[in-house]
């Protein structure tokens, strides 16, 4: 193919243009050759990059279009609501200033959904974390049936989350949750467990089903990391007398350190932007004792007295500042620039 | 020079697929803005699985006696609002739309009032109640699209096994039949109590209804009325102190707590309406009876009436279209039809007289018959819809066990009052 250019066959500039990088040694490697031909060339090279830009914005268009249509856009849109005055029915009413983010801030609720954001991320993300890590372990290793269990692991990911959010609502019932009967039949409990009503459980109720779904993600993260690890490493430490303990420490945590930091921090997004889950599971409690602030944010647009786009796009671009503040304070601790290195 | 021009191309390109975007979000139905219009958009809330065959139907025929396209959509209550609200948001109105609440939109002036748009012999077939409730500052632009009545049920069965004659009339009745059910055992509970956000509203309204209360007393909030704490009062009593009620019930919904109980014949009693009657019917599991309402201040029965609304929005050359459907609505076979498959009760006189003689309905007969007297909770008040949202959202923290039901309804009032 790429003859094409250096035979300077005309009327293939298409097929020309997409081998054009493994044809530049070749134009190079002829550059130094006398007369007419080379100018030609390049010339003709000239042509072939101009041609490129044309036809690589064609192919970044849909790229383009999606990047703005679905990020950029609704971003702008976001932020100009956020300083607009909205009626209840959702007409724009003109410009608020800051009224949106003052109301915001002095709503009564804002504490306890802030704080309940914080749990809701921290044990979610730590405790997935963790048990993840010895999940990837368990599934790096050899056994029979182990691409059974992979595909068990998988599929909670692969699930609608609005679905499972539902099933669980339904077994964690307080009349006719499967969870409850099967306590009560084992003798655990003598009485049902109020999980999704009681202010003392729902929030680890959340939290158990948030793990579940956020665990497969990250406990595939953690056997790619485990794979790229070479084994001659093992194979040293081995030699040297290191005990499986100091070989963990030592060399499998340290070289997982770049997976583990993709982990932490994409699922610190994810779970934080979760809304399904605890939307569909704390549907049925009173107040904004249970939501955090995705939730929150969708109660003060569309259900809540408030009633108030713009207060709620005020939310929204609140939320952005406090997760990138968080991630940002995560990356400072880890030291991420080395991590990226090792 | 190059670069500038790599700028210049991208950048054109973005301003072309955002200006692209733009004009999608807004484009919308607004077809022609001369003499009619080709297309009017619909929005219709799904009732149940009945809905979307009528309404698929109905704009067949629409076509053919207009000659103008239906575009219809049909989207769950729970998401109708927020679907609403972000048409409303971004200048993609549509043309009729059926929701719970219209007098927000009435006050933001996008509706047509029923001189605009409906025929005047239509008008007359309303029930007056509902003209009443859709009606504000003397213009009438909610118009019901059918209506219902709650009602006590109660389990045949498990008042038998528990000795209970008759179903009460009083709220000490109540208390004592709803303790004999309960002591049955065996995880049945006397009454099942929805005071979770799907409801919470309704059911506040009916028992305060039965003990003389009212949310407005003529152009004056009276939230906070003795009548009102005390109906409150005792309904979280019947948690917290008389413990009659299943677990938790400031976190219960309706359709899957309340009604899913006595469903199962789990609950001695709950306060129903025609459709629950359908669900019953269908599965044949629980032998129920309709009663109703005990009362909490020894005067007779009230009946609890909801309407919900079609109203229709301002947006040029759309007159004249809107004017047909509603002519072609409210027609007998078409709404009678509806109410019918949905299990509801009619918003028109005419409609009242048909369901009346029809002897397959006479299970409606407690409903219908008390239809025209039937209170209604203030929708003609746009401030009732931040009220509405209020009791939904927050009623069920009122009826805890640390609740107080006297601050709440207080904070309620001042709310209201405040208007914000």
């Amino acid at each position: 193919m790429n003859q094409v250019i250096a035979s300077g066959q005309p009327g293939k500039g298409l097929g020309a243009s997409r081998t054009l990088a493994p044809g530049l040694p070749n134009g190079e490697a002829a550059a130094p050759g006398s007369g007419a031909a080379p100018a030609r060339r390049k010339r003709r090279r000239n042509d072939h990059s101009a041609a490129s830009i044309g036809v690589a914005l064609l192919w970044l268009g849909p790229v383009l279009i999606l990047i703005f249509g679905v990020v950029i856009y609704p971003a702008i849109a976001l932020l100009i609501a956020s300083f607009g005055t909205f009626s209840i029915t959702g007409l724009y009413r003109g410009f608020a200033g800051f009224t949106n983010y003052v109301n915001l801030l002095a709503s009564p609720d804002l504490g306890q959904v802030m704080w309940n954001t914080f749990v809701w991320v921290a044990a979610v993300v730590i405790l997935t974390n963790l048990i993840a890590l010895g999940l990837a372990q368990f599934l790096s290793k050899e056994f029979f049936g182990r691409r059974f269990v992979r595909w068990a692991v998988i599929i909670p990911w692969a699930a609608a989350l609005v679905m499972t959010s539902q099933l669980f609502r339904l077994m964690f019932d307080y009349y006719h949750g499967i969870i409850n009967q099967m306590l009560l039949g084992l003798h655990i409990i003598s009485k049902p467990v109020d999980w999704l009503g009681s202010s003392t459980f729902i929030m680890p109720t959340m939290i158990a089903v948030g793990i579940f779904v956020t665990l497969p993600f990250t406990a595939y993260l953690f056997v790619a990391g485990l794979n790229a690890i070479p084994s001659d490493v093992y194979e040293a430490a081995r030699i040297d007398g290191a005990s499986p303990w100091q070989t963990y420490r030592a060399i499998t945590l340290p070289l997982l350190r770049p997976a583990i930091l993709i982990a932490v921090v994409l699922n610190m997004i994810y779970v934080f932007n979760s809304f399904p889950l605890i939307y569909i599971m704390n549907g049925s409690n009173p107040g904004y004792g249970n939501d955090t602030m995705i939730t929150y944010m969708y109660k003060v647009a569309f259900q809540g007295a408030t009633h108030d786009v713009g207060m709620s796009a005020a939310t929204g671009i609140f939320n952005v500042i406090v997760i990138l503040i968080a991630v940002g304070i995560y990356l400072r601790f880890t030291n991420w620039r080395q991590g990226d290195q090792s | 020079m190059k670069k500038s021009l790599r700028l210049g191309a991208v950048l054109a390109t973005a301003a072309i697929a955002t200006m692209a975007l733009v004009s999608c979000s807004s484009g919308g139905s607004s077809s022609s803005s001369t003499s009619g219009v080709k297309s009017i958009k619909v929005v219709i809330a799904e009732y149940s699985s009945a809905t979307k065959p009528f309404w698929t139907a109905f704009a067949a025929k629409y076509k053919a006696t207009t000659g103008i396209t239906m575009n219809l959509q049909i989207i769950s209550w729970t998401d109708i609002n927020q679907a609403s609200s972000t048409m409303i948001q971004t200048g993609n109105l549509p043309d009729i739309l059926n929701e719970n609440s219209y007098a927000s939109y009435a006050a933001d002036g996008l509706l047509y009032d029923s001189s605009q748009v409906l025929p005047a012999a239509t008008k007359a077939d309303i029930i007056p109640a509902f003209v009443q409730s859709g009606t504000v500052n003397g213009k009438f632009y909610g118009m019901p699209d059918l209506s219902s009545a709650r009602a006590m049920f109660y389990n045949k069965d498990l008042f038998k096994q528990a000795g209970i004659a008759a179903p009460p009339t009083t709220w000490d009745e109540f208390v004592a039949d709803a303790k004999k059910v309960q002591a049955l055992g065996g995880g049945n509970v006397g009454y099942a109590q929805p005071l979770g956000p799907e409801e919470a509203q309704a059911e506040f309204a009916i028992w305060l209804f039965n003990n003389g209360g009212a949310f407005k007393q003529g152009n004056k909030w009276v939230i906070n009325s003795p009548a009102n704490v005390k109906t409150l009062q005792f309904m979280k009593d019947l948690s917290v102190k008389y413990g009659v009620t299943q677990n938790n019930p400031g976190a219960t919904n309706r359709t899957d707590g309340a009604f899913a109980l006595f469903a199962q014949g789990k609950a001695g009693m709950v306060v129903g309406f025609s459709p629950l009657s359908g669900t019953l019917d269908k599965a044949k599991t629980v032998n129920y009876g309709i009663a109703p309402m005990p009362s909490g201040d020894g005067k007779a029965p009230q009946t609890y009436g909801v309407t919900d609304y079609l109203m229709s929005f301002k947006k040029p050359g759309n007159q004249a279209a809107i004017s047909a459907f509603y002519k072609l609505y409210y027609s007998p076979d078409q709404i009678n039809t509806w109410i019918k498959a949905e299990n509801f009760l009619p918003a028109t006189t005419s409609g009242l007289k048909v369901f009346q003689s029809d002897p397959a309905l006479a299970s409606l007969k407690v409903y219908l018959d008390t239809l025209p007297n039937a209170h209604l909770t203030p929708t003609d008040d746009p401030e009732w819809d931040k009220v509405k949202l209020t009791l939904q959202q927050t009623l069920g923290l009122a009826v805890a066990p640390n609740g107080d039901p006297q601050k709440y309804l207080d904070n309620l009032q001042a709310q209201a009052v405040a208007g914000k």
